[in-house]
């Protein structure tokens, strides 16, 4: 397990300080970088879990057929799957082919007459993969095109839809009543413009006696005309079901009796349809595998994200289903500094396995143990086109909700290791365009050096000890690597994990509009030139586990 | 109990806000002034060309999720909240530490957020600030959770209203009824709640644990005692002939939730009820003379129930248990948590269901446990039939007071319900929820309905709890005597095997609800009432923000206070049926409500 390095956004919690990171709950909290979004606006970090979604196209998945958002919202009930011919295996959710079926043997040796560049009818869905076919459930085709409109006809006929409609036609005109009764402000248990007495007195005469004819004095006042043929208790005439499961029990092909037999004889499990493949259905079908329909190929939506307080958009794909570009992809990691760590022993670890030829066992000799100093690398890449300083700091204190917390709690709570980091500000290199075109080679033979190097001698590269494992390592392009150090004490358990506040400062925009106007907002700030402006944002640092010390045989180094 | 018909029954909410609505109203109460006031709506009300009037109806569960919109006769998508672990969003049981308390509300806070982001934006491909919201909800379900479903949706994704209804009544609705006795068996609680003429009986509920997550565990428990495992081959040129040889005992990694479940819904079925005869064979084993003690997985148990279950199993459960001798019993006490079960008792009740039983056995393919990774390809799984059949056995057996059966459940509730309203509610009963799924769930339901109502008195021992509850009684006590003319009437709507009915009455409702699958039923009907435009007390966004900033004064002017008092603001927002509805200072017309329910709700959070 690699030590990780994620980014703080603070939408779950309402201080600006992140959760203890070895909380459970804060995994929530924190985000890999690819998945965070920038407000310029606010001036904020936005994840998945606060931008504010809007769905700004449908499209299949399968076909990438663009779906108009006005026919997904028409169509009440096929919307959100394909319309086309796309369907899913409902066995392995493969995609379906439409295959024609074979050319009708005459018998005479002699190709059919007609040939069509379709192939026969009847056509039915095939499955690729596992061979699954619709002729199997009785489902084949007339035309090989238009696949959904012709199973439309199966759909709208569904028991379910039509019993729905049955039940609804059922208590429409029970309900229709209802609103002319409730238009008072009923219902609404904390309304308080209700005179206290006036509603004590009324509740204790709408006090009902159950089972007496006149249990709801108000109601056969009010809609006695609606509803009031069926004069005993249930108001709401009997309802009969189009389909009753009691009668068809048997024939439904999953009736409850054939069910239990059918399960008790099973011979493989392979027979029964899983729980997914059955539990959508709200109507009762065969259990059997055998039995199963093919699936619609649920459409996929483009997404365009907004963020939650300013409700700028920092996300707008483009249209196309065909399409990956983005029109406005405001993404964080355009304007952080891209962090990576790593721990030299565990590379060296690494480098150690893969010369010995084990290259496929775990790398478990590179996690930590107990009682013992380490040192990490994190390295920054600026994004930015200006050079940034970035100062580091561990967030020891725990954030403000402590204080009513007993004292030998907190004790408790405080992470058993102490981490290092560079105290200084450090410089990163502008981002130019130019760096990206540089020898990477060259870049990366430095790195494999650097990291064979340090796990050797466990020390800084240059040699000088000690001192250097901590502080700027090295300085290359847009990127800078400086070092860290964690030391485990003894007792440790647990994981290696701590929040680092990292802060940045960067001359304000680049091509600062206030440099040809001087908008007045700007312009007092703009005296002191170049305005320099920071912002700090909170990581979580995995560094990986603590391993106790006599539960590992062998050592690291 | 029989006093319970002269005090008023209605939820208080329904008796001070509600005098003049239809006896519908109470929970999915019309959507009222709100919709009619509020000008965005009458303008979008044209528009039902777009479905943007469709409401969103949210099934939420501790685990499985049904999601759709209102109006279709099923859901869009079903979904394990969990994600593919599996692990349930909340638990019957809560941290008891403030701070553990505290993190396990920021841990359920951004699961649901995660899980209702999803709902819509992955499954529904919808716009959230367009669409109403209906809620299902359950009627034991922790305000802390409902809260935290409505604080995610108005402040996270900024619907514009939420309208909590009771599960319960609509799966009675989707079923063509307005009265009912509706059990709902999920995951965590099987709770039985009469409805009369759409009008739920919250004080008369009851709830048990024997649901979902017991029959997990139970059948997790009997596998690693009475299961088998052929662990792969060690490499392919034996692939043919399986190592019947290394078979060995059941590795508990291998039982993960997700197998578990996947056994539960695609190897399990509920047998009939075993013969008297039979049973009268082994008095001890007979699952009305000896509950709970069949169950290695309670954990709940007190000390004088494992007392018993020893004896009574030390008594009459020796010759049996030789047949088992393979079986190693070193896996039971390996679970930590687990009580030591009446070993030669499980025994002797695994031989007399193996006897009784023509089920076939099963060999499932598992992946093996990472300790066990030598082999190639997947193990062998056997699951005995006779464990597929009797799995479930668990839930048919009660005793226990805070653990009915599910028949028992139905019983107690119907015990409470006043007497005029036992007939009706007797001969339609609803069985909702995903346990139900179970083949032959509801038929043998049905059939421990009636063995329970017709067991003779004479024969039968004391049938447990109450009995055995602190005085031991000698005098035969039978709790259900009173209920015990009702047999004829009993009939469940939705059994799709109904028996001969016994009475005209049951022959006119056992088996007529359409044939919904028990576990949708309740979505369907919050579909139905989304399509009617009905679907509970409707909390409109402006009300919520007013009281979020109330909220917020409150929470700047005293700084001091602990965090219960504004959330309690918040919470007054929604509507709930433990809460008095009876304005500050109102007389009441009855003793609060909350303290009626809060047994139940404790019972069935300590049980668990």
């Amino acid at each position: 397990m690699s030590p990780t390095l994620e980014y703080y956004c603070p939408c779950q919690s309402s201080t600006p300080h992140p959760p203890q990171p070895n909380l459970p709950s804060s995994s929530y909290s924190f985000h890999a970088l690819h998945n965070l979004y920038f407000c310029e606006e606010c001036d904020a970090i936005r994840c998945n879990h606060c931008v504010m979604v809007e769905v700004s196209g449908y499209y299949c998945p399968n076909c990438l057929f663009e779906v108009p958002s006005a026919s997904v919202r028409a169509e009440k009930n096929r919307c959100r799957s394909c319309a086309r011919n796309c369907f899913m295996c409902p066995c392995c959710s493969n995609t379906l082919t439409v295959v024609p079926s074979d050319p009708p043997d005459d018998g005479d040796g002699r190709p059919p007459p007609i040939i069509s560049a379709t192939g026969e009818p009847p056509f039915f869905l095939y499955c690729n993969h596992c061979r699954w076919d619709s002729a199997e459930v009785g489902i084949t085709f007339e035309k090989p095109t238009g696949l959904a409109a012709q199973l439309q006809k199966f759909e709208d006929s569904a028991p379910e839809a039509l019993e729905f409609e049955r039940l609804k036609e059922h208590f429409e005109p029970y309900l229709r009543a209802s609103p002319s009764t409730s238009g008072h402000g009923l219902g609404h248990s904390h309304s308080t413009h209700i005179n206290p007495i006036t509603a004590a007195a009324s509740s204790a005469l709408a006090r009902d006696i159950p089972g007496v004819a006149r249990y709801t004095p108000h109601i056969s006042a009010r809609s006695r005309s609606g509803r009031d043929k069926n004069s005993n208790r249930h108001e709401v005439p009997d309802y009969r079901a189009r389909v009753e499961i009691g009668s068809t029990g048997l024939n439904l092909g999953g009736g409850a009796e054939s069910d239990v037999d059918f399960v008790r004889h099973l011979e493989t499990v392979e027979e029964m349809a899983t729980l997914e493949q059955r539990w959508g259905n709200s109507w009762i079908i065969s259990p059997r595998a055998s039995d199963l329909k093919p699936v619609r190929i649920p459409l996929h939506s483009k997404k365009s994200k907004r963020c939650p307080s300013c409700r700028h958009i920092l996300i707008k794909p483009e249209q196309k289903a065909q399409s990956v570009r983005y029109k406005i992809k405001l993404v964080a990691a355009n304007y952080l500094p891209a962090i990576s760590i790593s721990l030299p022993h565990m590379q060296a670890a690494l480098a150690m396995l893969r010369r010995s030829g084990r290259a496929g066992a775990e790398p478990q000799d590179g996690t930590m143990l107990a009682g013992k100093t380490y040192p990490f690398h994190l390295s920054f890449t600026n994004p930015l086109y200006d050079p940034i300083q970035v100062r580091l700091h561990v967030q020891r204190a725990l954030p403000p909700t402590s204080p009513n917390a007993p004292p030998d709690a907190e004790k408790a709570r405080r992470p058993p290791f102490a981490v290092t980091l560079p105290s200084a500000a450090f410089p990163i290199a502008a981002f130019a365009e130019a760096w990206e075109y540089d020898d990477d080679e060259d870049m990366f033979g430095i790195d494999d050096d650097d990291f064979d190097g340090r796990g050797g001698g466990g020390a800084g590269r240059d040699a000088r000890g000690k001192s250097r494992t901590v502080g700027v390592l090295e300085r290359r392009a847009n990127v800078t690597v400086v070092g860290g150090e964690v030391m485990i004490s003894k007792e440790a358990r647990g994981d290696v994990k701590f929040n680092m506040l990292v802060s940045y400062t960067y001359r304000s925009d680049d091509p600062d509009p206030a440099d040809e106007l001087g908008t007045p907002s700007r312009t007092q700030a703009q005296n002191r030139q170049p305005e320099m402006k920071t912002f700090s944002f909170y990581t979580v640092v995995d560094l990986g586990t603590i391993i106790v010390r006599d539960a590992s045989g062998n050592d690291t180094e | 109990m029989s006093a319970a018909p002269t005090t008023p029954r209605k939820p208080a909410k329904y008796e001070s806000a509600t005098p003049l609505q239809t006896p519908h109203t109470t929970r999915v109460a019309t959507t009222t002034n709100i919709i009619q006031s509020s000008p965005h709506y009458a303008t979008t009300r044209r528009h039902s060309l777009y479905g943007t009037e469709d409401r969103i109806i949210i099934d939420p569960g501790s685990r499985v999720w049904k999601v759709g919109f209102s109006g279709e006769g099923k859901p869009r998508d079903v979904f394990l909240a969990g994600g593919k672990s599996g692990q349930p969003l909340w638990t019957l049981n809560r941290a008891i530490s403030p701070r553990e308390k505290e993190e396990e509300d920021r841990l359920l806070d951004a699961r649901l957020q995660q899980t209702l982001r999803h709902v819509f934006h992955n499954s529904l491909l919808t716009d959230p600030k367009s669409r109403k919201v209906i809620v299902i909800e359950h009627p034991l379900l922790p305000l802390h959770i409902k809260e935290a479903v409505a604080r995610i949706l108005f402040n996270n994704l900024q619907v514009p209203s939420i309208s909590f209804a009771s599960g319960h009544l609509l799966a009675l609705l989707a079923a063509g009824r307005v009265t009912g006795l509706v059990l709902d068996t999920g995951h965590l609680e099987s709770i039985v709640l009469p409805i009369y003429s759409s009008r739920p009986l919250f004080p008369h509920l009851r709830a048990s644990p024997l649901a979902g997550a017991r029959l997990s565990s139970h059948l997790r428990a009997l596998l690693l005692m009475f299961g088998t495992y052929h662990p792969p081959p060690e490499n392919l040129s034996h692939a043919q002939t399986p190592s019947f040889s290394r078979a060995t005992r059941v590795p508990e990694e291998i039982l993960t939730d997700l197998v578990i479940e996947d056994l539960k819904t695609r190897c399990c079925f509920v047998g009939e009820a075993l013969d008297s005869d039979i049973k009268s064979a082994f008095p001890a084993v007979l699952p009305s003379g000896a509950p709970s003690e069949t169950t290695p997985s309670d954990v709940g148990r007190s000390e004088s129930d494992y007392t018993q279950s020893e004896t009574s199993a030390s008594q009459q459960g020796a010759p049996p248990s030789s047949e088992f001798s393979v079986v190693s019993h070193s896996n039971i006490p390996s679970n930590l948590d687990r009580p030591k079960p009446g070993e030669s008792h499980l025994q002797a009740l695994a031989s007399l269901y193996q006897r009784h039983s023509t089920a076939s056995d099963l060999h499932i393919r598992v992946v093996p446990p990472p300790s066990q990774q030598h082999g190639s390809g997947r193990g062998t799984l056997v699951i005995p039939g006779w464990i597929r059949e009797r799995a479930a056995e668990v839930l048919f057996e009660g005793g226990d007071v805070d653990e009915s059966s599910v028949a028992e459940v139905i019983l107690d509730s119907l015990l409470r319900v006043p007497v005029d309203l036992r007939k009706s509610l007797a001969s339609s009963i609803l069985v909702i929820g995903g346990t139900p799924m179970l083949p032959g769930f509801i038929p043998r339901l049905h059939a421990e309905l009636l063995r329970i109502l017709n067991r003779s008195t004479s024969s039968s021992p004391a049938p447990g709890a109450s009995g055995r509850r602190g005085r031991p009684r000698s005098v035969v006590y039978d709790r259900y005597t009173a209920l015990r003319p009702l047999s004829t009437y009993i009939a469940i709507l939705n059994n799709p095997l109904p028996p001969p009915p016994a009475s005209s009455r049951a022959a006119q409702n056992a088996g007529k609800a359409p044939a919904f699958t028990p576990a949708c039923l309740a979505w369907v009907g919050g579909s139905l009432a989304g399509a009617l435009k009905t679907g509970g007390a409707e909390v409109a966004r402006e009300k919520w923000d007013e009281a979020d900033a109330a909220d917020a004064d409150a929470d700047e002017a005293m700084d001091t206070s602990p965090p219960v008092t504004p959330r309690a603001v918040v919470r007054s927002i929604l509507p709930d049926w433990t809460r008095t509805a009876l304005p500050v200072g109102a007389p009441p017309a009855k003793p609060p409500p909350p303290a009626a329910p809060l047994p139940g709700a404790d019972v069935a959070v300590d049980a668990a």
